[in-house]
Parts: C-alpha cells; structure tokens; sequence
C-alpha cells in the first residue's frame, strides 16, 4: 500500500568499476503490480535488492510514501530489518534447520508478537496458501511449488507493506506457473499491497504485472502497460526484447541496400509517411500475415513476397521462414499454411503493426 | 478504478534518463561518510574481518615474521662473536649454518638425510599406495569397504608411534634400556635394519602411503571408463591406454601426493628423533630441535626458515598441480561411467597383498607396542614374563616411575593436558574457522578477504617444529598485550590453534560458500539483526560443518608431536610429549603404554567424526 520512488539511483560496484545502473529514476504507486523485466545483467535484480535494501545505491534517494528510506547526500539509510517489506527469493532461500511452522513464524517471533495471536496468523496464512498439513516438516521434504507457497507465507505473515518477488514463477513448471500466476494475482486483489517482481521472461512480465517497466544495462527503455509495452515498443531494444519470436528488423541506415528496403521504401510511400528519418523498421512475425490481398485491400496494406524457406509446426501455429530475395523474414501462421519449402507464398503486414524507428533507435510516432 | 490508472500510467511515470542535474549536487564528504558508515552498521562483517586479521596477523604472521628476522639480527648471546650491536643486521648465523666448519653437522648432512628419507618415503609409499588406491576404487576386492578404513588406520595415528614399535622389536644394545624383541629371540639386529635412513623412511611411508591410496583412488573413482573404452574402440592395446590415457590423467594427484608427503616429511620430527637421534643420524627437523634446546636462537631461526622455504616451494607446487588438474575436470562428463573390474583368479593374490601392507603397516606394530606394555622382557613369551605392573603396578625396581602408568600423576596431568589444551585450542580453531569463512566469503573488500585466507592458511606451509620455533621467537619474551607465554599452557593452545588454522579456516570457507547469502538475507528481510541472524541462521545451518571442523583439528592436536616438543615443559606435558620424556629415559613399557592410550583417544576420534557426518579423512590432509 505504499508508493515507491526511486530518485536518480546510481548503482557501480568498486570505487571506480562501471555503473551497473547509470541514473535510474521511476515512481511506483502504490498498489500497483510493477514488473521490471530485462535480460539477465540489466540490473532489474540489483534494483529490487536495493528496493530491499540489501544493496545499497552509490548515489540517488528511494522514497516511500515520500518518506526518504535511502539518500546518499543526507546520509540517510535504513536497514533492511527495518524496512517493512516483504521478499521472496527465487530459490526461496527456506531455512533448512526449520520447520515449515517456524519459518512462517521467525519473523513474527523477532516482533516479539504475543504466541497466542503469532500462532494464529501463522496458521492463517498457511491455510490460506494450502500448506498446513506441512507444518511440521522440513523444507528439505517440499516440492518446489510448495516450497515456493511456503516462502510467500513466510513474508505475507509479517503484512508487508511492499511485496518484492525475484522471479516468482521461474523456478516452476507449466502447471503450477498458473496456479502461482492466480495466487499472486489473489494476494494483490486482497491486500492491496504494492508488488514489484523482477523477471527475463515476458510471458511472466505479461501475464503478472499491471504495468511493465523494461530494462536494460542499467537503463530504463520503457514504462507501460503490457498492451503499451507490446503494441507501442519505445525503442528498438523493446521491440526486440518483447515478443515471443524475435520481430523483423529491416535496416534503412546509410549504405544498406537491398530488396527488403527498398520493399520499404514502397510501403512507407504507400502509407504517405516520410522516409527520411527512418533508420530500421520492426515487422513482429505474428502481426505478418501470409496469403494474398485482393487490389482494393493492397491499397491499405504493405505486401510481399518470397520463397518458403521452412515451416516449423510449435504446436497451434506455425512458424514460416521467408527467404526475400536473399534476406531471412519469419511469420507466424495461425492456421496451416499448407506449404513446403521452395514454395513461393504473399504476405501483408497492416499499417499499424509497422514499428518504425529513428537513427537513436527511437520509436517513430505516426 | 485501477484500470483507469494503469491506461495513463505510461504518462504518469516519470521517464528520466542519464544527464540529470539533481545527483551533481554538492554533497559533503561528512554526510557520505555518515552513508556509509549507515550502510555497514547493518553488516559488521568488514569489522569482523578486520578484527579476525588483527588477531591472527598476530598470531600466525608475526612469529613468521619475527623468525625470519631473527636468522639475520645479531642476538645477545652473539654479540661478542659477532662485534656487532644486538639487534644489528647480519650474515653471522647465515654464514654458521651454510659454510662455516659446523655447517656439515648442523645443516647439510641433515638436509641430505631428509633428501634421502623423503625421496625414499615417496617411492616405497607409491609401490605400496598406488596399486591399493586402484584396489579399492576399481575392482571388487573382497572386504573392499573393510580395507578402505583399515589402510588408513596408519595415518590416523601419530608416525612416531610406529617409530616406537620398530624400536620394540629391532631395537639393539647400541642404545641403553630395555632389549627389543629381535633380540630376545635370539638374533641381534644390525645398526642399519634398528636405526637410521631404512626404517625411518619405511615408517614414513607406511605412515603416508594413505595419502597415496586416497588421493590416486579418488582420481582413479573420478576417471570415466569411458575414456579408456574410446581409445580401447580407436585400436589403443592396454598398454598403451595405461601409458597415454590414464597416466596422464592421473599425474596431477599422483605428484600432488608426492609433495604433500614431501611436505609432511620435512616437517617429522618424531619418527627420526626416535630412531635416528640416537646413532647420530640427524634429519633438518631434528637439527632444528637440538638447536632450539642448545638456544641457539639465530642458527634454528635459519635451519626454521630453511624447512619453511622447502615446504613452501613443495606446497606451491602441489597447489600449481591442483589447479592444472582442475583444467582436466571438464573432461569427466555427467554421463561418467566407473567400471569395476572383476579380479577373478586374481582375487586371492590380491586379498592377500592387502592384508599383507594392513598387517605390516599397522597390524604388527600395534600389536607389538601392546604386547610389550604387559611383558617385563620385551618378546619373551614365557608365561611368567606377563605383567600388569607398567599399567597398574607399585613398587617396581625403577629410579623413577616406580608405579605403574595408571597410577602414576604425570601421566593423568598429560592426558588432562592434551584434552583441555587441545581441546580448547580445536573449539578456538572450529570456531574462528566458521568466522574466518564468514568473513572471507562475505566481505564486501576484497583485499581484506584475500589477505585474511592467506594468512590462515600460512601454518601448513610451515611445517610443525619450525612453527613452534616461530612462536619461541614471537612469545618467549613478552608481546603486549601477552606476558612472557613460555612454560605456560597458553603458549601450547595458542600454537595448536594457530596450526590447526588452515584446516579449519578451509573448512570454514567451503561450508560458508556452500550456504550461500540467501538465507541470512532472508533473515534481514524479516527483521533479524546480524548477531541474531548468526544466532538463529547462520550458526545452526553450520552446525555440522562446525562439529566436524572442531573434532578433525583435535584429532590431528592430540597425535601431533613436533610443535609441541619444543613448547612443552615438564609442567604442561601433552601425551605426546610426556611419551617421548618416557622414550628418552628408556622406559620403554611405560611409553608404548601411554601411545597405546593415545591411539585409543585418536583412533576412537577419528570414527567418531567419519560417524558424525560429512567431514571425511581425507578433508583433513589437505588433498582439496
């Protein structure tokens, strides 16, 4: 329930070494469901653990509720102990030597809450998350979703008021990614509590998080909603980086040549929009449809064509590999295509799945 | 409600990237400081560190030190000799023991004499180690799991034990007191087969030959067969599968085993103080002790820093070996497949070779140390030679110890000494271990951790008796905050731990690394302090690594001899030591009793600890 903002953080590791994080600044309000997703070394985790406090920025404040908890140039930093958030680990880091129960109740042990009402919210919490008849086993003795649960009760036990998840749903398989997707999706609508979850998967970004902030090295590229960060792509690393097989990227910097460009230079004069500034277009393969438009649709519409390369069945859909006059171009077909390799097939991509970018690598806005 | 926020929320958010004008304000050194300052007192591992650093940087690095300083600055003794000021540089002692007339006696026939030992420790440790090391870990060996603790029984207990027994049964009129076996049955041994360079260095061998059949077995268990079976399938011959696959695979802990014997040698004192001191066959470690009971302080500070300069360079290249053994670890797939092979008609040739090196190398000895303690002429087998009186009898016809060893109060004071001595020193040492492991895995500065590992890690490259001279150097006089230590029980616990460091601080590590920050990290998240998180977290997860780490140091504590025969006086004897007072008299019933007490104590120590948990023999010989 509380509002998060991060205030010019720098993060570098050593007296002189690199920044991992460069000037990192973002508010999260409060009650919201922030993911901040990027490839592994982004410094997504460092950014939670400094949330945490487990690690500390080298310069910049973070605030809570506007209530500095860290600022370098006021020598202020508050412990982790004190902090009053909750953490789980991705390997949920159980303590071994503990039952089930007493890792529940350790922090509220440390409280120094009264056994009567400790026990109460410990059980509680484990019935809720389904783990009571564990209660006296060892962590050693749990299924990994179990363990998970157990390390979800062991925060959610002490009320916090800021939920941080370092990859919540990695660690499991497709089944129990569902049921843990409901849970946490459950613990949010109930309490209301401020989660912020650090992962490299988009499907776990998407699927959680009410809004997604991407990283990457030590930069924020985007702040969104899923829809936002899917349909409008800030930049090319976004583009890139989200989308379940990789998006089409044509270059149309200086010196690049080519029947795809100039495939583009056609369709941005067909859609009226000025070329000059557009350095690189995206085409996601799944916006890519196959097929052929009839002469009043090509009017509205970029189209294509190539010779079928492969078609990879994923189970659902499939996966053709487009061989443009030399230039590989993937799309994703919904329905069989009914096609083999060698076969010569027409695409068309819509206007506005088209994600044109500038020479800094800037979304164009149409 | 919420969904209304989230559509705006990409506008809402404020988006800056670098080049913003708020961190460049000015911000007092005093108020980063206080940052700082803030963010350690959450942790006070760096504290910790550098306290841990101060205390053994004074007892582990300074008496080195001071040692080294000590065989080039004149000392009172010499000034006169020297015509120079004490205190003042130079070669005097230096010169003493490399060239001058004495040098032969004093360092060069000792150091030929350990050359020979060890190098003859090493080849008769190979023939008799290797071919059991493959024994154990690649065939079916019947009683398999029986040999592989029976054949390490031998380094379980002290080396000069096995001194001992040899003593009891070749022993010859060469040297006073009672008559060895050999020659109550009749037939006397020479000086060559009774003392010197052959039974020293065969001891020795049997002695280290486990370090041979753990270390070679373990590669040979570690070995994927299906190496041998690529080249076997590519037209290879046995041979050549041996002598191009195998062997070189093997090389690393194969001459890792040799150093570490080499480096163990080198360092033994007792065994050639036992059967070789007495016929004036003199090893560096033995000349180093006459030195330091001759105090003369500048020429042991030399021969000390002598041993310390082998053993290092031999250390330094078993860990240069260990590290390109490491390179070969990839090749071990996950798939590895470890066969065993069938000895068949070799079963029983085998079976009895195994026997043969358990019989020899503990079997006998033991047995003879045992028999003796109940015989009044050593060997002699008629009925009415049998006694209890070294054990509990009174009145014997002795000068001295005229009861037996039961009743007698010097030996009741020196197993208390050594459990409480030891005792005390293995809890200091396990416990500043798991400190040393914290600290190092966990400090944020690299340097200090770097240094604190290196430091702890100092005394195995100083074997046992240049150790003990280091500490006369640093704490014969006094050292504020400590008084004069010498004669008092402080100097032995202080040393033992000191010495018993590298294990336990390595041990230390690898649990700490093996746990990982997490837990404790959750801890902090729940609201745990540091001293609590140790309490509660941290302390009990290493409960075993802690136990193992305490009872493997006083294990080794309780055999060793070599460190502690130079620090122990009359009033603070050990077992070992009051053993070899006993020896030195020529009590020899009443000496194989007390070894015989003492390998209870490190036999029954030993098993309790394989029982207890993780902690494994080989651990404790420093083969990782």
């Amino acid at each position: 329930m509380s509002s998060i903002t991060l205030e010019n953080i720098r993060k570098s590791y050593g007296r002189s070494g690199p920044a991992a994080i460069a000037n990192l600044s973002m508010e999260i309000g409060a009650s919201e469901f922030l993911c901040l997703l990027g490839p592994s070394g982004c410094g997504k985790t460092t950014t939670l653990r400094m949330i945490a406090g487990l690690e500390h920025p080298t310069d910049g404040r973070i605030l809570v509720d506007g209530k500095p908890i860290v600022s370098v140039a006021d020598g202020i930093f508050t412990v982790p102990e004190k902090r009053n958030m909750g953490l789980v680990f991705q390997n949920y880091a159980l303590w071994p030597h503990m039952t089930i129960r007493d890792n529940v109740a350790f922090g509220l042990t440390l409280r120094r809450t009264p056994a009567a009402e400790r026990d109460a919210i410990v059980n509680q919490v484990m019935t809720k998350l389904g783990i009571a008849k564990y209660a006296d086993r060892y962590p050693a003795q749990l299924s990994g979703g179990q363990q998970q649960r157990v390390a979800l009760a062991r925060m959610l036990a002490l009320k916090p008021s800021v939920i941080l998840l370092d990859e919540p749903l990695s660690n499991l398989d497709a089944k129990l990614r569902l049921e843990m997707r409901a849970e946490l999706k459950r613990i949010h609508a109930e309490a209301g509590s401020t989660i912020v979850f650090v992962t490299h998967d988009q499907w776990e970004a998407m699927t959680l998080a009410t809004t997604i902030a991407v990283m990457s090295e030590g930069e924020l590229q985007q702040v969104g909603t899923p829809d936002d960060i899917y349909e409008r792509p800030a930049n090319r690393f976004v583009a890139e980086f989200v989308g379940s097989l990789p998006i089409n990227i044509i270059e149309r910097s200086a010196g690049e040549t080519g029947p795809l460009v100039s495939w583009l230079d056609q369709v941005l004069a067909l859609f009226g929009i000025d070329a000059a500034p557009v350095a690189s277009a995206g085409i996601r393969p799944e916006a890519t449809r196959l097929g052929r438009l009839s002469q009043h649709e090509a009017a509205r519409c970029a189209a294509g064509y190539g010779s079928v390369v492969d078609v990879v069945p994923t189970g659902g859909s499939w996966i053709v590999e487009i061989d443009v006059k030399g230039t590989r171009f993937f799309a994703i077909a919904t329905d069989n295509p009914r096609l083999s390799a060698g076969d010569t097939t027409h695409f068309w991509v819509e206007r506005q799945h088209l994600h044109l970018f500038d020479r800094e690598k800037q979304r164009i806005v149409l | 409600m919420r969904k209304d926020k989230n559509i705006n929320r990409s506008d809402a958010m404020t988006l800056q990237t670098a080049s913003s004008e708020d961190t460049q304000r000015p911000q007092p050194a005093t108020k980063r400081l206080s940052y700082l300052l803030r963010v350690n007192s959450a942790d006070p591992t760096l504290m910790l560190a550098l306290l841990l650093l101060v205390v053994f940087g004074y007892l582990i690095l300074a008496p080195v030190v001071l040692l080294l300083i000590d065989a080039v600055t004149v000392h009172f003794a010499d000034i006169a000799r020297t015509k120079q000021d004490l205190g003042d540089l130079t070669f005097y002692y230096l010169n003493r023991v490399l060239v001058s007339p004495i040098s032969r006696d004093l360092f060069w026939w000792p150091l030929a004499h350990t050359a020979i030992i060890s190098v003859a420790a090493i080849v008769i440790s190979f023939l008799v180690g290797a071919p059991i090391g493959w024994l154990l870990s690649r065939t079916d060996l019947i009683g398999k799991k029986w040999f592989s603790t029976a054949l390490l029984l031998p380094y379980m207990l002290p080396s000069w034990t096995f001194a001992l027994a040899w003593l009891t049964l070749f022993k010859n009129r060469t040297t006073g007191g009672q008559p060895g076996w050999m020659e109550t049955f009749g037939f006397t041994p020479p000086d060559w087969l009774a003392y010197g360079a052959l039974p020293i260095s065969l001891i020795l061998a049997l002695h280290y030959a486990p370090f041979v059949i753990l270390l070679f077995g373990n590669a040979l268990k570690q070995f994927d067969t299906q190496l041998e079976d690529s080249a076997r399938s590519l037209g290879a011959s046995p041979a050549t599968v041996a002598r191009r696959i195998i062997l070189p695979l093997m090389m690393p802990s194969l001459v890792s085993a040799a150093t570490l014997i080499f480096a163990k040698c080198l360092g033994d004192f007792g065994v050639a103080y036992v059967l070789g001191v007495p016929v004036g066959f003199d090893v560096l470690a033995t000349s180093l002790f006459r030195a330091i009971s001759t105090s003369q302080a500048g020429a042991s500070a030399v021969l000390a820093g002598v041993i310390v300069l082998l053993g290092t360079i031999s250390i330094i290249i078993d860990m240069r070996l260990l590290k390109e053994a490491k390179r070969f670890v990839t090749i071990g797939s996950k798939g590895a497949m470890v066969r065993q092979t069938p000895l068949g008609k070799w079963q029983a040739p085998a079976f009895a070779w195994a026997l043969l090196v358990f019989i020899i190398s503990a079997g006998i000895p033991l047995l003879a140390l045992t028999l003796t303690t109940v015989m009044r002429v050593p060997g002699s087998f008629s009925l009415d030679n049998f006694t209890l009186d070294y054990w509990i009898g009174t009145d014997l016809g002795t000068t001295a110890l005229r009861q037996g060893i039961l009743l007698t109060g010097e030996f009741w004071l020196a197993l208390w000494n050594t459990v409480w001595m030891v005792g005390l020193a293995a809890i200091g040492a396990g416990v500043l271990g798991l400190l040393v492991g914290y600290a190092v895995v966990r400090s944020p500065v690299a340097f200090v951790s770097v240094a604190l590992r290196q430091i702890t890690f100092l005394p195995y490259l100083v074997p046992g008796i240049a150790f003990a001279a280091a500490y006369l150097s640093m704490f014969a006089v006094a050292r504020p905050p400590l008084p004069a230590l010498y004669g008092t029980p402080i100097i032995l616990v202080l040393a033992i731990l000191a010495d018993q460091m590298p294990f336990a601080s390595r041990a230390g590590i690898s649990s700490m690394m093996q746990l990982g920050r997490e837990p404790e990290e959750a801890g902090q998240i729940v609201g745990a302090g540091w001293f609590r998180r140790m309490r509660s977290i941290v302390l009990p997860i290493q409960r075993n690594a802690l136990v193992s780490a305490i009872l493997l140091p006083f294990i080794s504590g309780i055999k060793g001899l070599s460190l502690v025969v130079v620090l122990a006086v009359p009033g603070t004897d050990l077992l070992t030591t009051y053993a070899i007072r006993l020896v030195d008299y020529g009590y020899s019933q009443a000496a194989n009793a007390v070894v015989v007490m003492l390998c209870v104590v490190a036999f029954t120590g030993t098993m309790l600890v394989q029982k207890i948990g993780k902690a494994n023999l080989s651990d404790g010989m420093g083969s990782k």
